[in-house]
């Protein structure tokens, strides 16, 4: 029955995220909305409902599964892009190679080293 | 004999009028696909999404039933990715500690790499001569999917074509980042972990845990404050522009 609770909570807090998106026009989806202010009451709470963290777990698990039927969608409308694939797949691939190597090089600039890594720590400056 | 016939050609018709068969098929072809995913030695190019996917497509092509019917019935199972999103507050509260010790170099870092991650394919795609209609369907690649798709509704994307960016974007991440922090010698599991997460949202995630805790810990907090990062600032920025 907890898992229920947990729920029922995770929709309580998505309704009110799709209260607050339509009061004050944000231009955000309301499950984002929901996710805020679900982090923001532990920190109120100061500590997580056993009950949400039950249900979070499998729900989080079924991510992949979840956006599996948008997936599906594509091999059949494939046609309607026909003349923008060449754009598309260089955009896809080559792109995310280069933000990839992007946030690489920027982390590791301005990340501060652990101590297990045992490499000297880099000072940080302002560019 | 022939009513009989009749009778039997109509089944597939009559299983997509309610969701169960859609939920069934998907659900299935999950379960398959992660089996198949272990036969197959785990390749990081393929994800069992991906082979779930692919499953599905042709079963549907095979059946006398059209994507839209599979579609009606898959919405039931999708309706959960609110709930599901709500349920990401857990990871990123349970982060909290990891972001105050360490908000300065993320404050730096994540709006610009989750930026870049958006804007490098935005801008290859434009000049290539991609429409407005596609560019929307790209700009939102990197983020997990429950919030990409209000992503894409909110700037008249595809939503079919976003999905397949999503998962396209998810399994090069992973090659890439696997591939460029060996070229870097970078082997520090919370930079591997971020970046896995910046870039490749749930997938990447799921490849960090498997690398260890600290970095499957990283790359939720880059999933969870990149999804967040752009789903506040892309539709801001996007409104300039179109």
């Amino acid at each position: 029955m907890s898992v229920l609770r947990g729920f029922l909570w995770l929709l309580v807090f998505l309704l009110l995220g799709q209260t607050l998106v339509r009061l004050f026009h944000i231009p955000m989806p309301s499950g984002v909305i929901g996710m805020l202010m679900l982090t923001l009451w532990f920190g109120y709470r100061g500590g997580m409902n056993a009950d949400i963290v039950r249900i979070s777990q499998p729900l989080i698990a079924m991510l992949a599964l979840l956006i599996m039927p948008g997936v599906v969608e594509i091999f059949f409308v494939a046609d309607q892009f026909a003349d923008q694939w060449a754009a598309i797949v260089t955009a896809l691939i080559a792109g995310t190679l280069l933000s990839v190597l992007s946030s690489l090089l920027l982390m590791r600039r301005y990340l501060p080293a652990s101590d297990d890594t045992g490499t000297a720590r880099e000072t940080i400056s302002h560019e | 004999m022939n009513d009989w016939f009749g009778r039997l050609s109509q089944l597939p018709q009559q299983w997509f009028e309610s969701p169960i068969a859609a939920i069934a098929l998907t659900l299935g072809a999950y379960f398959i696909g992660t089996r198949l995913f272990k036969l197959m030695r785990r390749p990081n190019w393929c994800p069992p999404m991906l082979i779930a996917a692919i499953m599905i497509a042709v079963v549907i092509a095979l059946l006398p039933v059209g994507v839209e019917d599979y579609n009606r019935g898959a919405r039931w199972l999708m309706m959960l990715l609110g709930p599901a999103t709500v349920a990401l507050a857990v990871p990123l509260y349970q982060q909290l500690p990891q972001i105050r010790a360490l908000w300065k170099p993320i404050l730096m870092t994540l709006p610009l790499s989750a930026t870049l991650a958006a804007c490098y394919a935005v801008i290859i795609a434009a000049v290539m001569g991609a429409p407005e209609e596609v560019l929307a369907s790209l700009a939102p690649k990197s983020v997990t999917s429950p919030i990409a798709l209000s992503l894409a509704e909110e700037l008249g994307g595809s939503r079919a074509l976003l999905m397949g960016a999503v998962l396209t974007t998810g399994v090069t991440a992973i090659f890439g980042v696997e591939w460029l922090s060996r070229v870097l010698k970078i082997r520090d599991p919370r930079l591997i972990g971020l970046a896995l997460g910046i870039n490749g949202h749930a997938l990447g995630t799921v490849r960090a845990f498997e690398i260890n805790s600290v970095a499957g810990a990283f790359a939720s907090l880059g999933m969870s404050l990149t999804g967040a990062f752009t789903a506040v600032a892309l539709p801001l920025v996007w409104h300039l522009f179109y």
